[in-house]
């Protein structure tokens, strides 16, 4: 790791490392570029953002840049650390690198990310930027988020959800979104869609879990089935229990997923989800 | 509340990613206690468990002669799924598995026998909720599949839907194959009827497939107007493995030209079919097969190994290896100049070679286009340019590269060819799935694009039964070429007198 303070000296970094990653026989290790990974890290989450990044980059070879805002200092500089790592594939001489690009936003330089982190991507593919926290307004940050394909969200970390959803669902013509909340609600909405027809006139749910995991759940059955569906939450750190008319509904898998494959598997999508995004609406409506 | 059916009008299901999970039945393996079943068949089942692919409602019944308790074949596969699987081991997933399987020691061959076999299936069904739906798996030797067929034939489960998968090789000859082709086909329809050649399980393959008609750059140079020829190498290094008395039999022609090889080609010259389903993509296979010209005496090469050395090891030569006869004229190596007599493909050699006890283990389909017409550079710089190769690696290092010519960093104008790989694993890191793993999934789902059809099988033999036939009138002067290199001298010339030259490797 070196620290940097601009994006030409991040680029020569690279470089550099890179060529200091070849095999001692001469073969070269190999880069993937698959796709440009950001998140968008604010103090709090600094440590929960570090630990998804584990075992992220060996599934997802790319180029990831964490953006540490810290608007309050001083300074309006950049500090910047490149890093690269390699994993060997599995049983072949070569190694295959991913770049890790960590850039710390001091001061004024926090007030237009887009800037820094423009210059950096891959050209030509994806960018999927992942944002820690309520998802930010401020012009500079929207001009992040419109410089990328796809924006990770957890609905789960907002204060204020219905207030976030309405902010949310304001972007989705302009950017495709995920939430990490939606995609740990699957198993219970692959079981619920299993019990067809006879679900087709539930009209309350209980759910054991985050408010926002049933949340989502409530709202994607109400509009799915276009009839009102009351939610009683108990909170939870997870979600333990779904009851449809008090009858208990069975998830598809059980196997608790890490942060990191959450992650993952929202790296695996293109597109826009229309369903979450029809829930997520109608939640921005009702709170109207 | 009950668990039903998928509904197509389920507004529920709208946006949910729908995974490709089987109706229920049962899988029974006949041949279980062979060597297929512990290296490919069960690894392949475990990691269908493991990642929740299986049906529900599913069982698995080993049938073989090798006297043996259920308990006894639980704990053999259970050891084979930690010798040769491709996951970590987790006891949970193997519990629910073997929980659900059963071993039946028979004689496939007797009516008492299946019998039994059926007897145990109905049970299955009863315990399990498999409803009727049966995969017979095949892994026995060619002598035991008619008898098997028509016994399974005649007890056909009344309810549920029944698939045959059956081993290569489908025959040993054209007429061979269609004498196994009507007794099948008179017990089960052709869409029942899955002939496995695992190398279309491959991932590499099947990425040849998208490699070509999925991405606009290749298709309009994939002719004889910018493809000079193109090379397809099955290399092995290892020797015979024990198995003479089937490869005495089979040599390299039947064991790996007839199936993987013609498969390879069919995949790199066919048409782009207009839809991905079974029988758009086989016509099209089919069609190349067709075309395919007859090669003459002096376009096919064969070999034979003699001792030699591999990674540093001396190894014995074919003959003298167990139960090889002394004088064997079998072939261990077969190179080939290939025409396929079509519009696009007119006068592009394709030429094929495979062996055992070759230097080292490559399945590789290299494209290798014609050279720039007017390099405008000085000769001596020019000369390190060669012609640009698109390398399809199927095993091993899984991928794609494509050799260019670019300028050496310097004042002068040298040039030299690199690689731009792509590495299969290098962009998706999650495991490749095993052959094996995607055809019995693929069975069970009632797709057979990934298997071989009737029609396919014969003109694969019709081609092979041509070929070999000049065979029959000489005596080869085997062996003609050490272990550790890459076949006889006239494998080299085949090409040479082409003005070419095999690929280095």
């Amino acid at each position: 790791m070196s620290e940097l303070s601009s994006i030409r000296e991040i680029e020569r970094a690279l470089t550099t490392l890179r060529h200091e990653s070849d095999a001692p026989d001469g073969g070269p290790s190999q880069r993937t570029s698959s796709m440009t990974h950001i998140a968008w890290v604010p103090a709090r989450w600094v440590e929960a953002a570090t630990g998804a990044l584990v075992g992220l980059a060996e599934r997802h070879p790319s180029r990831s840049i964490l953006l540490f805002p810290e608007p309050d200092d001083d300074r309006d500089v950049l500090e910047a650390d490149v890093d690269l790592r390699c994993y060997v594939h599995r049983g072949e001489h070569r190694e295959v690198c991913s770049e890790v690009i960590e850039i710390h936003l001091c001061g004024s330089r926090s007030s237009s990310p887009a800037s820094v982190v423009e210059p950096l991507l891959l050209t030509d593919l994806p960018v999927f930027l992942r944002w820690r926290g309520p998802v930010g307004r401020t012009e500079g940050q929207r001009e992040l988020i419109g410089v990328v394909d796809r924006l990770i969200v957890d609905s789960s970390e907002w204060p204020d959800l219905e207030d976030e959803y309405g902010y949310v669902a304001g972007l989705f013509d302009e950017v495709a979104v995920s939430d990490i909340a939606w995609a740990r609600t699957l198993p219970w909405r692959e079981a619920l869609a299993a019990l067809w027809p006879n679900v087709q006139d539930v009209s309350a749910l209980r759910v054991a879990g985050p408010e926002a995991d049933g949340t989502l759940l409530a709202r994607w059955l109400s509009t799915r089935l276009r009839r009102d569906v009351s939610l009683t939450l108990e909170p939870a750190g997870e979600i333990e229990l779904v009851e449809a008319d008090g009858a208990p509904v069975a998830p598809t898998r059980r196997d608790n997923e890490s942060a990191s494959d959450l992650l993952s598997e929202q790296l695996d999508l293109f597109g826009r989800d229309r369903v979450y995004e029809a829930a997520v609406r109608s939640l921005a409506t009702a709170s109207v | 509340m009950t668990q039903v059916a998928e509904n197509t009008e389920n507004p529920l299901l709208e946006g949910l990613r729908r995974r490709r999970t089987p109706e229920p039945c049962a899988l029974t393996i006949f041949g279980a206690s062979g060597d297929l079943t512990q290296r490919k068949l069960f690894p392949a089942l475990y990691a269908l468990a493991l990642r929740r692919l299986l049906p529900e409602r599913f069982a698995i019944l080993g049938v073989a002669r090798s006297e043996m308790s259920t308990e006894d074949f639980r704990a053999s596969m259970e050891q084979a799924v930690k010798e040769h699987g491709r996951d970590e081991f987790r006891q949970d997933v193997w519990d629910s598995l073997a929980e659900a399987t059963r071993y039946v020691s028979t004689d496939f061959a007797d009516d008492q026998g299946e019998n039994t076999v059926i007897a145990c299936l109905n049970e299955l069904d009863e315990r399990f909720g498999t409803a009727g739906n049966r995969v017979y798996y095949l892994a026995v030797p060619p002598a035991a599949i008619q008898t098997i067929v028509t016994e399974l034939g005649e007890r056909r489960s009344a309810q549920g839907w029944t698939r045959l998968i059956v081993e290569k090789p489908f025959g040993h000859d054209l007429e061979s194959a269609k004498q196994l082709n009507a007794c099948v086909l008179e017990q089960f329809e052709e869409s029942e009827i899955f002939r496995i050649d695992h190398y279309l399980g491959k991932e590499t393959v099947q990425n040849m497939l998208v490699l070509r008609f999925a991405n606009g750059i290749f298709e309009p140079i994939w002719n004889r107007q910018f493809v000079d020829h193109v090379q397809i190498t099955v290399a092995e290094s290892l020797g015979i493995e024990g198995r003479a008395s089937f490869y005495e039999r089979a040599g390299a022609i039947r064991d790996i030209v007839q199936n993987h090889m013609l498969q390879l080609l069919c995949i790199t010259a066919m048409e782009p079919p207009i839809d991905f389903t079974a029988e758009s993509v086989r016509n099209e296979k089919v069609k190349v097969l067709k075309a395919l010209h007859t090669p003459g005496p002096k376009h096919i090469v064969r070999g034979q190994y003699g001792p030699g050395y591999i990674e540093g090891e001396e190894v014995p030569g074919y003959r003298e290896e167990e139960g090889v006869s002394s004088e064997s004229t079998t072939e261990t190596f077969v190179a080939a100049k290939l025409y396929v007599d079509n519009w696009r493909w007119a006068d592009t050699p394709f030429y094929i070679r495979t062996g055992k006890r070759l230097p080292r283990r490559e399945t590789t389909i290299a494209i290798q286009f014609k050279r720039a017409p007017h390099p405008p550079f000085e000769l001596d710089s020019a000369d390190a340019l060669r012609p640009n190769v698109l390398n399809v690696h199927i095993q091993p290092d899984e991928g794609v590269s494509l050799g260019i010519g670019a300028k050496v960093p310097g004042q002068g104008m040298t040039i030299r060819t690199v690689n731009m790989d792509f590495l299969y694993g290098g962009a998706f890191r999650t495991g490749l799935p095993e052959a094996y793993e995607r055809l019995i999934l693929d069975c069970m789902l009632g797709d057979p694009t990934l298997f071989t059809r009737a029609d396919e099988v014969e003109e694969q033999w019709s081609l092979v039964d041509a070929m070999v036939a000049p065979w029959n009138r000489d005596r080869p002067g085997f062996p003609n070429y050490a272990a550790g290199t890459w076949g006889p001298p006239a494998s080299d010339e085949l090409v040479h007198r082409d003005g070419r030259s095999w690929r280095r490797h």
